[in-house]
């Protein structure tokens, strides 16, 4: 049997990721693979791809609310990025909901986990990838 | 540089159907410069075509390589071995590189995954436009470094047609400019508005398309 894979999130160290390292308890830390970005701008179509391809159920792209992204348009960028997975996932026959983004702050602590556990629910329904 | 876009995935699915053990083929130059067919587009593609064959059911071993230049023969050494021992080559270079493999490797299927567009330059990160049409016989030093075979949607050479308004040309006026009011504009500016006084005779087109396949031979050149 194969390790039993999560969902992955790429988390800009500026924001999500900081509110990820806030959680201290929490089942959603259990549910998660955190990687860390300098910005979400960094996030590229390849890696999104990736992890679905290796298995992994969903993916989701946290990066700074709108308008407050350090780097000014990471955020933007990353979002465009996001969209293009998600119509290259369509063509492909391939649920567009195994990746989501959001926009959080590194306060949202709270908002961090209802994240990662929606997306877990909205994978249960339709995705149960090694679970 | 060549410039090209990825063709509808539908249609890459369907060239692809069949194939057992298919190998994408990159090109390092003009298409990874705008972004069609480059290491990183050929990832890509290889995900997208993995998770579809995945969720489909259908079992095709996917290879990824990307080289130099498929427009020359020698880049291919490298992937020769990659080449033969695939059932089918999806080739993401322009046409050139495409026929090029196909030519080289003759017992190979070679599929193309672009649909190559224009000579082009980076207008802006993400935007290509074209400036050369290719025609063999540049005329660039008449009109002010603008090229109205190219950025004239209708190639005239003797000033603008009746389409012309604002600046914009009536085939897209959104999207194109009138080629020209560019070479006007920029006459204008180079303070050589005589030379449009000058009539242009009808150019002799068999340098370019017209004269059928174009071949270049440099005696000095050849071993």
């Amino acid at each position: 049997m194969g390790e039993k894979k999560k969902i992955v999130a790429f988390c800009c160290e500026n924001s999500s990721y900081k509110a990820a390292g806030a959680v201290t308890e929490s089942s959603a830390l259990d549910l998660v693979d955190i990687v860390r970005l300098p910005c979400s701008g960094k996030v590229e179509i390849g890696m999104v791809l990736k992890c679905l391809e290796k298995d992994h159920p969903g993916v989701l792209i946290l990066s700074c609310p709108v308008d407050n992204c350090k780097y000014i348009t990471g955020n933007l960028r990353a979002k465009k990025r996001v969209e293009m997975v998600k119509k290259a996932l369509q063509n492909a026959g391939i649920d567009e909901n195994r990746v989501h983004m959001d926009f959080i702050s590194s306060i949202d602590t709270y908002k961090f986990v209802n994240i990662v556990k929606e997306m877990n629910d909205r994978l249960l329904n339709t995705h149960p990838v090694n679970r | 540089m060549i410039t090209a876009v990825q063709k509808p995935f539908e249609e890459i699915s369907e060239m692809v159907k069949g194939s057992q053990n298919l190998l994408i083929l990159g090109c390092g130059s003009c298409v990874t410069v705008c972004m069609a067919g480059g290491e990183k587009e050929v990832g890509i593609l290889a995900s997208i075509l993995r998770l579809a064959n995945k969720e489909k059911g259908v079992s095709m071993e996917i290879v990824e390589d990307t080289i130099e230049r498929q427009c020359d023969r020698e880049f291919f050494d490298d992937v020769k071995e990659k080449i033969e021992r695939a059932d089918a080559v999806l080739s993401m270079a322009c046409g050139v590189g495409v026929q090029f493999c196909s030519e080289i490797f003759s017992r190979q299927i070679v599929l193309p995954a672009l649909n190559t567009r224009f000579y082009g330059a980076t207008e802006q990160q993400g935007v290509w436009t074209e400036r050369c049409a290719g025609c063999g016989d540049c005329v660039l030093a008449k009109f002010g470094g603008i090229c109205p075979v190219a950025r004239c949607s209708k190639s005239l050479l003797n000033g603008p047609c009746g389409g012309s308004q604002d600046g914009k040309c009536e085939v897209d006026p959104e999207n194109i400019d009138c080629g020209w009011q560019l070479i006007y504009d920029r006459l204008k500016s180079l303070n050589l508005l005589s030379r449009l006084e000058e009539n242009e005779p009808v150019k002799d087109w068999s340098s370019g398309r017209d004269g059928g396949p174009g071949k270049i031979v440099r005696e000095d050149m050849l071993l």
